[in-house]
């Protein structure tokens, strides 16, 4: 296995704000790495410096071995880019899409037409080739947008919430076709706002928040280094629910129900102790199931982020 | 990088074929302009006809008939016999008649007597009182002096000034203002084009392929220079071959001239999309900008007919300087490079300004 992506401490900023600090991560040939985050952590900046898109501020991204900054056209063939937007001719027939995306990575002739046909098998629309995009349904769409990136058989496949708003089938296809281009060796980085998504895909997930990953591995070292928190059952009516959650709000404890949750487990013994203070009856503590959208939670908070 | 340029035309006339308001704008329009301005500004082909003057000649005095006889010899005047002067000062005032002329019993302005009367209303325009009461007083002032069948100016072209051809039409004037006019819609066509591109992320998605971003810049805007080309070429065509306007000069000249319309409308295009942040903006500010420049420039009222600050104001937009080359080329018979060189610089000119301005706004990330 090689290393197909690295990022070498790439950060933006924008003005004096920073979008991305410093992010180092590599991603093997052949792997599929889930980026996580919430919105305005960095993930579409990091992913606009990675295919040349935007120019970084400090680091580069090298793609299979050629650096972004100073080998562009190399590292650029080396790798596709799958839009969050349907970055789609809406007037053009999927066919003209395809060898319009095509021809600008240099596929010519007869590969073109071999390429294109593979390119619409894998998008299940042979059938619908020659219909203007207009008429396709978001799934249809969906599909095109992710072959528009495969025409010219990158190493690296980047997508960008490649999902939103399709149908399940879809969404089964897209990701069938994902573990095919795998099985081809293909490397994949898959960002998304479903951790479902990431969980049932990916080898690997970085967690990134306010520019910064926070945490990678894979979903199993995530669970088990992270933990799942504590969680606290209590007994009562809703006033004395609601008095014993807001005096333990501050320190970081959602409710739900008759249930207290809370990520740091070292933290459990002032909780307990101000519960109690607040005459709430304990019915249970116990650790909290792991999954990785707890572990995406504790890292980053529950605040509402709208950036 | 011409398989990326011959991608990119292929791709853009793909879409444009889709969009029939192109069609509309581009060729429909015009043609429907020319048409119709080339009906308003039929008169000025024909040969203006005498005006006729209304006059009443006191039967005493002496110099009456020879005021007569030169207003009907001038070609421009005819005149018409009143019974009184009243009636004179009557016609004039109801405006059956534009001037009048009473000549009195003692008409001998320059022995010391009395002076011909002029009827006109003097409320009227400076250039239309002008037009009337300058060549009339010519003619009395030549009646009375005698010698009014001598020349005594003749007109002379300057050396290096081409002779205008004769059977010019009105077509010589709307062909190429309307061609200009809506030539320069390209850049509204191209602008929407830019934003529509940022706006499906599709331009993000350009950005991530190896093509150079010069280059894609390069590849989106040639496509509108060969489109603009075509439609000057058609809208050109059409008047020469279904409207019978003529070309006095340089066929070369004239396409050299045509590619920088196109060039510079294309550039104002990319400006327009660089400092719009929508399709609204870009269909408001465009169309406006559009419309006023082609109105300075004098595609819709040609620049002779306005004031002279007007004039000179038309200058400061690329539809002045191109209806002045184009006016050189359609009229004068034999016109060419030498005698366009200045509008084609000043067009080009309008074309490099518009780019660079362009350029320095237009974020290639965005």
């Amino acid at each position: 296995m090689g290393v197909v992506l690295a990022l070498e401490g790439l950060a933006k900023k924008f003005g004096d704000r920073v979008a991305v600090a410093e992010v180092d991560l590599t991603v093997q040939r052949g792997e599929i790495l889930g980026l996580l985050g919430p919105n305005g952590a960095g993930k579409t900046t990091t992913i606009s410096m990675t295919c040349g898109v935007l120019p970084p501020s400090a680091g580069t991204a090298r793609i299979a071995g050629h650096d972004i900054r100073t080998e562009k056209a190399a590292a650029k063939r080396a790798l596709g880019l799958v839009p969050q937007d349907l970055a789609l001719y809406e007037d053009l027939s999927a066919r003209q899409n395809l060898r319009f995306f095509g021809q600008l990575y240099g596929v010519r002739g007869a590969e073109l037409d071999a390429r294109t046909a593979w390119a619409l098998g894998v998008a299940g629309l042979v059938d619908r080739a020659d219909e203007i995009v207009k008429k396709f349904s978001g799934g249809m769409k969906r599909r095109l947008n992710l072959v528009a990136s495969l025409i010219h058989k990158p190493m690296l496949l980047i997508l960008d919430e490649p999902t939103v708003g399709v149908d399940p089938q879809s969404r089964r296809h897209i990701f069938d076709a994902i573990r095919a281009l795998r099985g081809d060796g293909m490397t994949v980085v898959y960002t998304s706002h479903y951790i479902e998504e990431i969980e049932e895909l990916c080898d690997r997930v970085a967690i990134m928040d306010a520019g910064r990953i926070v945490a990678s591995g894979t979903i199993a070292e995530l669970t088990q280094h992270r933990g799942g928190g504590l969680e606290i059952e209590l007994e009562g009516d809703e006033a004395q629910l609601a008095a014993a959650a807001a005096a333990v709000a501050a320190q970081g404890v959602a409710r739900d129900g008759a249930v207290l949750r809370f990520a740091r487990p070292e933290a459990w013994t002032p909780i307990v102790s101000a519960l109690e203070a607040s005459g709430a009856r304990i019915a249970r503590i116990g650790a909290q199931p792991a999954d990785l959208e707890t572990v995406f939670l504790a890292l980053t908070g529950r605040g509402l982020r709208d950036a | 990088m011409l398989a990326t340029l011959g991608a990119t035309l292929v791709k853009e006339l793909q879409l444009l074929r889709r969009d029939p308001r192109v069609i509309v704008r581009l060729i429909l329009l015009p043609v429907a302009f020319i048409t119709l301005f080339g009906a308003a500004f039929k008169g000025l082909d024909d040969k203006p006809a005498a005006k006729p003057v209304i006059v009443w000649v006191d039967p005493q005095a002496a110099a009456g008939a020879r005021v007569v006889a030169a207003i009907d010899a001038s070609l421009q005047f005819h005149a018409v016999a009143a019974a009184s002067a009243d009636q004179v000062r009557s016609q004039v005032a109801d405006e059956t008649y534009a001037v009048g002329l009473v000549i009195p019993r003692d008409f001998a302005p320059t022995r010391g007597g009395a002076k011909a009367e002029l009827v006109i209303d003097t409320g009227k325009p400076r250039s239309e009182l002008d037009a009337l009461q300058a060549p009339l007083t010519a003619i009395v002032t030549r009646a009375v002096i005698g010698g009014w069948s001598v020349e005594v100016v003749t007109a002379v072209a300057p050396p290096g000034v081409r002779k205008p051809m004769g059977g010019a039409t009105a077509f010589q004037i709307t062909v190429p203002g309307n061609a200009v006019l809506f030539g320069f819609f390209i850049a509204v066509t191209c602008a929407l084009s830019f934003s529509e591109e940022r706006r499906s992320g599709t331009w993000r998605r350009l950005l991530s392929t190896p093509v150079a971003p010069w280059l894609l810049l390069v590849a989106k805007l040639a496509p509108y220079v060969a489109l603009g080309t075509l439609q000057v070429a058609l809208l050109f065509a059409i008047g020469v071959f279904g409207f019978g306007m003529q070309i006095g000069g340089s066929i070369a000249a004239l396409a050299v001239l045509s590619v920088g319309v196109a060039l510079a409308a294309t550039t104002l295009g990319l400006l327009i999309a660089a400092v719009s942040s929508s399709e609204k903006q870009v269909s408001s500010l465009g169309t406006v900008a559009v419309l006023i420049m082609g109105l300075l420039g004098g595609c819709m009222l040609p620049r002779p007919l306005m004031p002279h600050t007007l004039q000179q104001i038309g200058l400061f937009v690329p539809h002045g300087w191109a209806l002045d080359g184009y006016n050189m080329l359609l009229v004068r018979d034999g016109a060419g490079f030498a005698d366009v060189a200045r509008p084609i610089l000043a067009v080009y000119g309008f074309a490099a300004a518009f780019l660079l301005a362009g350029l320095r706004r237009f974020r290639f990330d965005q």
